[in-house]
């Protein structure tokens, strides 16, 4: 079937780019992921390599079973912020995430204890998997930031923390369910904190994104206390057998769903926002008229994008966005919609002249 | 799906190979949406279980249970019914006693507890199994589940891997009492399901399942992936019509006898375009579209409008001197 030889075509060419092992075709080795030694992580636990360097987990491996959990809850928990926690192990230098489960907790004001009140739940929930052959530990928690970007807060950082002082190894991963609808991407981010003396080098700054105005400062403060680690994904052979087998089931939601429809209350939010900045941007910039220019070496070390700059790019990212949207819909409109009255009568299957084209395009 | 979309599929399953006591469809009326996660979730308990058992268990019968039976797997599906509609959305794994074949329901009441507290609109609504086929000893497990829900469906997936295969290897049994040789007997019947996704759970499967990078990338690369999403499901549409055409030609030649059902329905399907003509549509999507036009507008605007200062910026400093700054800056601002 073309669809699936295509998926594959995709799967070689992403495999190709991200420097995938060829043995990962091979479905024994692909599996060979999901097999829990538990006499290696016992030594992993004894040989602490993460204890002395602060960097040392770069690699966050993710199972498609864990990613759809994670998703589906925090998009069940709406404008609610969920969490829960995973289940995996290590290896090298990465965190593996085999399974995630959702924790009984919910909204900010609960985070602060969340790890007290759940806790109970949490060690009933993973002894009573280990009998049904789920045999990894818990190795770091998720929750969502529905709509307002993946990082962490200055209470994620602290529980984090806390975290990796006492349960090592441990994994913190935020997901954005509003941004992961309207971007049409998932909206992850996986992350690991600093300890408390620890001075990081300066890096890079992490792919820009949008954060709102009300949470900035929150994010300002502790973003240089932690570092975000790779995310790669994989899924055993049946796993991908069994999702090739149900695009063939669902290809029609693709053409059915409407981005521009769905999302209505999150771009009116994100265009409200844009203007608080562009108005901020404006004082600022105002400022800087009259007081910034007198200090020109201190300007000069501030080598950031102004704000402007900033406000343009998330102008742009909500407009692409849309224009995306738009673009399905035309696309549809032309699929379904100009078909004329003649056509129709002359020939029995209509949309084979019509749309034929473009699919060959 | 609606079926005429695609009656290859529809024939190549009819005759396809059950139990003879699930032969039957059901005829309970019950819709029945899975959700993907499910179908996961149940291929990741096998691979898992599998995995294990092939490296935990002695060389012998590890080769044995690779090569001939790989271990089944049991669990309980969980969702949501109203009215005639049930909505499969999670599942969680059971634990089964290996010797006698019967559930741990201390395992299984422990677990349901677990779960009401995190979802607690979810409820049992049956159970799921791996192999190829329906096995005798399923209908005792069947039975046991009666007290939770008094009528458990039963999924079953096939985990092997059939490359030729067009159709998830997953069907949802009911059971349904029947009278047999005199005697009242409860027999599995075969039901109907369509894949339900909300449109987080779809973005997510598109996404491990074409494995796209995690990082979205540069808008280009984000655009080439929105594109080629939209392309392959119109390539799929086209396949199904020229399978639907195909067997109209077949038809006219005689090759095929004439169904007059399965050409009402195509007619109707054909009779549906153009989807929505009416001037109130006309008119929401071109507002629809210029709305989307100014959106592009302002963003342009910003733009240059931030392109603009730092213009403005630049030439400040490369003609400002210590004396005339004031001044200079006053003519650009």
């Amino acid at each position: 079937m073309e669809p699936t030889s295509s998926a594959s075509i995709a799967r070689q060419t992403w495999e190709l780019e991200n420097n995938i092992p060829a043995a990962a075709t091979d479905p024994d080795a692909m599996d060979a992921i999901y097999r829990y030694d538990d006499a290696a992580q016992a030594r992993a636990q004894q040989e602490k390599p993460w204890a002395n360097d602060p960097h040392h987990f770069r690699r966050a491996k993710i199972s498609a079973l864990a990613l759809l959990k994670m998703v589906v809850h925090a998009r069940a928990g709406g404008t609610i912020e969920v969490m829960g926690l995973m289940q995996g192990k290590c290896e090298g230098d990465s965190i593996i995430v085999m399974d995630a489960f959702a924790l009984p907790v919910e909204g900010t004001e609960t985070r602060v204890n969340a790890q007290a009140d759940a806790y109970e739940y949490m060690v009933e929930y993973s002894t009573i998997n280990k009998q049904a052959g789920r045999l990894e530990n818990v190795v770091g928690w998720y929750h969502s930031h529905p709509g307002y970007g993946c990082w962490l807060s200055g209470i994620d950082v602290s529980t984090q923390m806390l975290n990796q002082q006492f349960t090592e190894p441990f994994l913190a991963v935020v997901i954005d369910p509003t941004r992961t609808v309207s971007a049409g991407k998932v909206e992850i981010g996986a992350f690991r904190t600093y300890p408390k003396d620890y001075k990081p080098p300066d890096e890079p700054v992490s792919e820009y994104q949008t954060i709102p105005l009300n949470k900035i400062e929150d994010f300002g403060v502790h973003c240089k206390q932690y570092y975000s680690l790779d995310i790669t994904y994989f899924k055993s052979s049946l796993d991908s057998h069994l999702l090739d087998l149900l695009w063939n089931k669902y290809w029609v939601n693709t053409l059915s769903s409407s981005p521009l429809l769905g999302n209505r209350d999150y771009v009116a939010g994100q265009i409200f926002d844009l203007a608080d900045k562009l108005e901020q941007a404006e004082g600022q910039l105002a400022h800087s008229r009259f007081g910034g220019m007198l200090m020109p070496s201190q300007r000069k070390k501030e080598q950031e994008e102004s704000p402007l700059a900033k406000v343009t790019r998330d102008s742009s990212k909500i407009t692409a966005e849309q224009v995306h949207g738009l673009m399905s819909q035309v696309i549809k409109d032309i699929l379904f919609n100009s078909v004329h009255p003649s056509s129709k009568a002359s020939t029995s299957v209509p949309d084979s002249s019509g749309p034929e084209p473009m699919v060959e395009a | 799906m609606s079926a005429p979309s695609d009656p290859a599929t529809a024939a190549g399953q009819a005759p396809a190979p059950a139990a003879a006591s699930a032969a039957a469809s059901s005829s309970s009326g019950l819709t029945f949406k899975l959700h993907p996660l499910v179908i996961v979730n149940v291929s990741d308990h096998h691979t898992r279980v599998k995995a294990q058992a092939a490296c935990s268990g002695d060389s012998s019968s590890s080769s044995g249970a690779a090569a001939g039976q790989p271990p089944r797997v049991f669990g309980c599906v969980i969702g949501v019914q109203r009215g005639r509609t049930v909505e499969i959305f999670n599942s969680f794994e059971l634990v089964l006693d290996p010797v006698t074949g019967t559930l741990d329901r201390a395992f299984l009441e422990k677990k349901q507890e677990l779960y009401k507290k995190v979802f607690p609109d979810f409820y049992v609504l049956g159970w799921y199994s791996t192999g190829s086929d329906v096995q005798d000893t399923d209908m005792q497990i069947h039975k046991a589940l009666m007290d939770v829900n008094e009528s458990p469906v039963y999924l079953l997936l096939n985990p092997a891997i059939n490359l030729s295969q067009k159709d998830l290897p997953v069907t949802i049994y009911e059971s349904e009492l029947h009278v047999i040789d005199g005697s009242p007997q409860l027999i599995f019947v075969r039901s109907n399901y369509t894949i339900e996704t909300v449109e987080a759970e779809r973005i997510s499967v598109d996404h491990v399942a074409h494995l796209k990078p995690s990082d979205g990338g540069s808008a280009a690369t984000q655009l080439a992936a929105h594109l080629t999403g939209i392309h392959s499901a119109i390539k799929m549409l086209n396949s199904r019509v020229r399978v639907i055409h195909q067997y109209l030609v077949a038809m006219q030649k005689g090759d095929i006898p004439v169904d007059n059902s399965l050409l009402r329905q195509v007619s109707s399907l054909v009779r549906r375009l153009p989807a929505m003509e009416s001037q109130k549509f006309q008119d929401d999507f071109l507002m629809e579209y210029n709305d989307t036009l100014l959106m592009t507008y302002l963003a342009m605007f910003t733009n240059c409008s931030s392109t603009m200062n730092e213009l403005v910026e630049k030439i400040n400093t490369s003609y400002e001197r210590p004396a005339t700054r004031r001044g200079g800056r006053g003519a650009f601002m």
